[in-house]
């Protein structure tokens, strides 16, 4: 009798890489060890172990946690090639800093997340950092305050600031001159209806000017390097509500038609204050800044007060 | 009383009724409600002089008296309206609203009746008819009918009302029954009485009788003056005293404001509205309500007819507008007879008295703290990040902005802990702004104000007393020259006596004392509406 020689599959550690990378190109989503184990049931655990240790310190293969257990999981070819050279700790502070897409990541956070000591993360950081695989930006809010994030990724608006904040300083200048332009396009609007003498009602609709139209006139105007959006130019224009010029009231708009957010739109109109300055304003008291510690025959008082007397030979 | 209104009727007071009154009124209103006796003891004036003081006082209607705190059996108590001292400070703006109404014979009715207080209607008619034909030119006279119809009108608009008639009055003369005196601390309102605006039925002819220039004036304002009793024949309205109903005067004024903030927002027409509104509704609203009466736009249309021809579209047109304004002066309570539509006084005062808050914060602080001003007054709660990001000013200024308002206490912080103990680091700090609160602050500082103006003013005039007696001499050297017919050389020789250098200082002086005076109107009009404000806040409450 001829001895059946059960041919055992080569249980060749680069075989085994194989198929399992093959699997894991079968499941994009990942692989469990169960899933490799019904594979490929005669291959030992240990040597399975082997070969996907070998594979995840080559790079090739990600290791991910789930609910479950863990997973496997193949690794983009690009972002593959591009730690190779880099050693383990590395290619965790890599991964870590990638999980936190464009908000970017604090180095506390990072090392919370690593485990690894200090000294240890800004050498990695700084390593990173010359290979030009990652980037710092300074965050708006705390101005000393570094995250990290990857070097081709836009950072977040709500690190940078926005279109207000350019390199972490508040534009003032940039924002007043936009308040000013908003104002003088509206308050000609208004004056161009009211000179038009038709009935009130139309005068009053053509004074209003949606959102949407400042906007396109500020683009228009081209003194915006950045490009603004439609949401920046209600912030602008809020502040001129606050300022008492501009009045602001809210329509029901067809969706789709231009301009239009959640089937409303935003009309704004130039309005004149109320009333004149008071009274009290007029008087050098209304604006004195030592009105608290004025009386009569103490050191400030009506009768030797320097401010009342340059008023008066005013 | 706060210690800047003691100070205030102090100075006007003074101002108006010399020194005796001063001390009277001040200790009066510190005090509350004194009996004479005590009075006198306390300020340690004699007695009569006391009497006369207050008789000035009542006269005046500053000063109200009745049963006391031991029942009607016990002393009298008296005791000082603050408000109608304020008053004073307007009796240039009654004046001048009366004029612009009802002519020079208005202006000079109403001046007379507020220098007296009271004044009979036969007196009042017989003085502004002689004060009047003073001025014309020789050969007429002012005819006492047509006084007689300005009154009537000023009474008709109820500009000029009855003195509450006193329950003793009318039991003087039957000592039968007592009529219990009105208690002081309920003034019989002069309203409550049916006949408050009825005129009596007099008989007066003739016409003003013209004063020669030697006869003596009337006899000035001095401490202890009371009613003169006129030379002529007791009139058949003995008894029948008028005062100036100073909230009329000062519904008109409210008015007049809400009007002009009407035109300044939207436009001439509708303020022209709005005023054929406020006018209708004048003598049919009650004094602090928070609407007018509801009034149909046929109603308005009509009236609105007699002015300018609008067609009626339009009117709808210009009415729907005013309702859809963020400041709603102008609601709509109903569809019957075209459209109801009521003035939200309320609403309109509180707008007005928001952007007199605004104003001031504006002009002592600079724009961007009103921004944020205004930016808390609209989203009532704010963090300080939060109002950094609206107001889109930097941080640092913004903080600091925020603090100098908040160590004048014009805006206020409100804590909201996260933990029971509150510890800084968990709890939230919302900045706010309360109208109320606020305004009361600001009509505080106004009433300083005003006694800062005035006090420069006495100073001002003390400092020069001997430069302005030496003028007031040389005026009188020159009138009496001239009436006597002297030569010209005689009168540049008296008027040289004067200097250049003091001439100067006499002009500069002047020009002074009118800022001064001017400046103090100025605030009262801060002051009226603050006060306006106020009450009707309080009255809705």
């Amino acid at each position: 009798m001829t001895e059946v020689k059960v041919k055992k599959e080569s249980t060749d550690p680069v075989d085994i890489e194989n198929r399992i990378k093959e699997l894991c190109l079968q499941f994009p989503h990942g692989i469990t060890d169960q899933v490799i184990q019904n594979d490929m049931p005669h291959v030992e655990v240990q040597q399975r172990a082997m070969a996907i240790n070998r594979l995840l310190s080559v790079g090739q293969l990600d290791l991910l946690k789930n609910s479950n257990g863990l997973l496997y999981r193949l690794k983009d070819a690009q972002s593959a090639s591009k730690v190779k050279g880099s050693d383990n700790q590395e290619k965790l502070v890599y991964q870590i800093i990638e999980d936190a897409g464009n908000k970017g990541i604090w180095t506390r956070d990072i090392r919370y997340k690593s485990n690894l000591p200090l000294t240890e993360i800004n050498k990695i950081l700084k390593n990173l950092e010359s290979k030009k695989l990652i980037k710092a930006v300074k965050s708006v809010a705390a101005s000393k305050k570094k995250v990290y994030m990857l070097y081709n990724l836009q950072p977040d608006r709500s690190v940078t600031g926005g279109a207000w904040y350019s390199d972490q300083d508040f534009e003032s200048e940039f924002v007043e001159v936009l308040n000013q332009q908003c104002f003088k396009f509206l308050q000609s609007k208004a004056e161009a209806a009211r000179d038009s003498k038709q009935s009130p009602m139309v005068q009053r609709n053509s004074s209003f000017a949606t959102s949407h139209e400042v906007w396109k006139y500020i683009c228009e105007l081209g003194i915006s390097k950045v490009d603004l959006s439609m949401e920046d130019i209600e912030t602008i224009l809020n502040t001129l509500i606050f300022d008492g010029k501009v009045e602001m009231t809210i329509i029901a708009a067809k969706e789709g038609t231009v301009g239009s957010v959640d089937g409303q739109m935003k009309l704004y109109r130039g309005v004149n204050p109320i009333i004149q300055p008071t009274g009290l304003v007029k008087i050098p008291c209304g604006l004195c800044p030592v009105f608290d510690d004025c009386h009569e025959g103490g050191e400030i008082s009506p009768s030797n007060c320097v401010y009342m007397a340059e008023w008066l030979d005013f | 009383m706060t210690t800047q209104e003691v100070r205030l009727c102090g100075l006007l007071l003074q101002e108006h009724f010399g020194n005796v009154v001063e001390k009277v009124g001040t200790h009066l209103i510190r005090s509350g409600v004194l009996t004479l006796r005590a009075l006198a003891h306390e300020t340690k004036l004699p007695l009569d002089l006391v009497k006369k003081s207050l008789c000035v006082l009542v006269q005046h209607g500053m000063c109200t008296f009745g049963a006391g705190r031991r029942g009607p059996a016990g002393p009298v108590e008296y005791r000082i309206n603050c408000e109608h001292v304020f008053h004073m400070l307007r009796y240039p703006r009654y004046i001048y609203t009366a004029k612009s109404l009802y002519g020079d014979t208005g202006e000079l009715i109403v001046e007379e009746i507020l220098q007296r207080g009271h004044m009979t209607m036969s007196s009042t008619v017989k003085t502004v008819a002689d004060r009047l034909t003073h001025n014309m030119p020789e050969g007429q006279s002012m005819d006492y009918s047509e006084v007689v119809s300005v009154f009537s009108q000023l009474v008709e608009t109820h500009f000029l009302q009855r003195c509450p008639p006193l329950a003793s009055a009318g039991s003087s003369s039957s000592g039968a029954v007592d009529t219990p005196l009105p208690v002081a601390t309920q003034p019989t309102e002069p309203e409550s009485h049916p006949d408050c605006y009825k005129l009596p039925y007099i008989n007066l002819t003739g016409q003003g009788k013209r004063r020669r220039s030697s006869e003596d004036g009337e006899a000035d304002q001095c401490a202890a003056k009371k009613a003169r009793t006129d030379n002529s024949e007791c009139g058949d309205d003995d008894g029948i005293y008028w005062q100036v109903n100073f909230q009329r005067f000062h519904l008109h004024f409210r008015d007049q404001a809400i009007i002009s903030a009407v035109s300044c927002k939207l436009d001439q027409s509708s303020s022209e509205i709005v005023r054929t509104m406020l006018r209708m509704s004048e003598v049919t609203t009650p004094a602090h309500a928070a609407f007018t009466q509801a009034l149909s736009a046929n109603e308005i249309f009509r009236a609105l007819l007699s002015r300018s021809p609008d067609a009626r579209p339009i009117l709808d047109q210009y009415l729907s507008l005013l309702v859809d304004d963020p400041m709603e002066f102008v609601g709509k309570t109903g569809d019957s007879g075209g459209g109801m539509y009521v003035v939200n006084l309320h609403r309109a005062l509180a707008n007005l008295a928001r952007a007199t808050l605004e104003s001031v914060v504006q002009e002592r602080f600079g724009s961007r703290s009103a921004r944020i001003f205004r930016l808390l007054l609209r989203k009532r709660h704010l963090e300080q990040k939060q109002v950094e990001d609206f107001a889109m000013i930097p941080a640092k200024e913004a903080k600091d902005m925020l603090y100098k308002l908040l160590s004048e206490n014009l805006v206020q912080l409100q804590e909201i802990p996260k933990t029971p103990d509150y510890a800084p680091s968990r709890t939230f700090y919302l900045y706010t702004v309360n109208q109320l609160p606020t305004a009361r602050l600001l009509l505080q500082h106004c009433y300083k104000t005003v006694g800062n103006l005035i006090e420069r003013r006495l100073y001002e005039t003390k400092e020069n007393k001997r430069l302005l007696e030496k003028s007031q001499r040389i005026e009188a050297i020159l009138a009496s020259l001239q009436a006597t017919g002297a030569e010209a050389a005689q009168l540049t020789e008296v008027e040289e006596m004067i200097t250049v250098p003091e001439r100067q200082q006499l002009e500069s002086l002047r020009h002074h004392i009118n800022k001064l005076d001017s400046s103090e109107n100025q605030v009262d009009e801060t002051i009226f509406l603050l006060k306006s404000y106020i009450n009707s806040t309080q009255a809705s409450r």
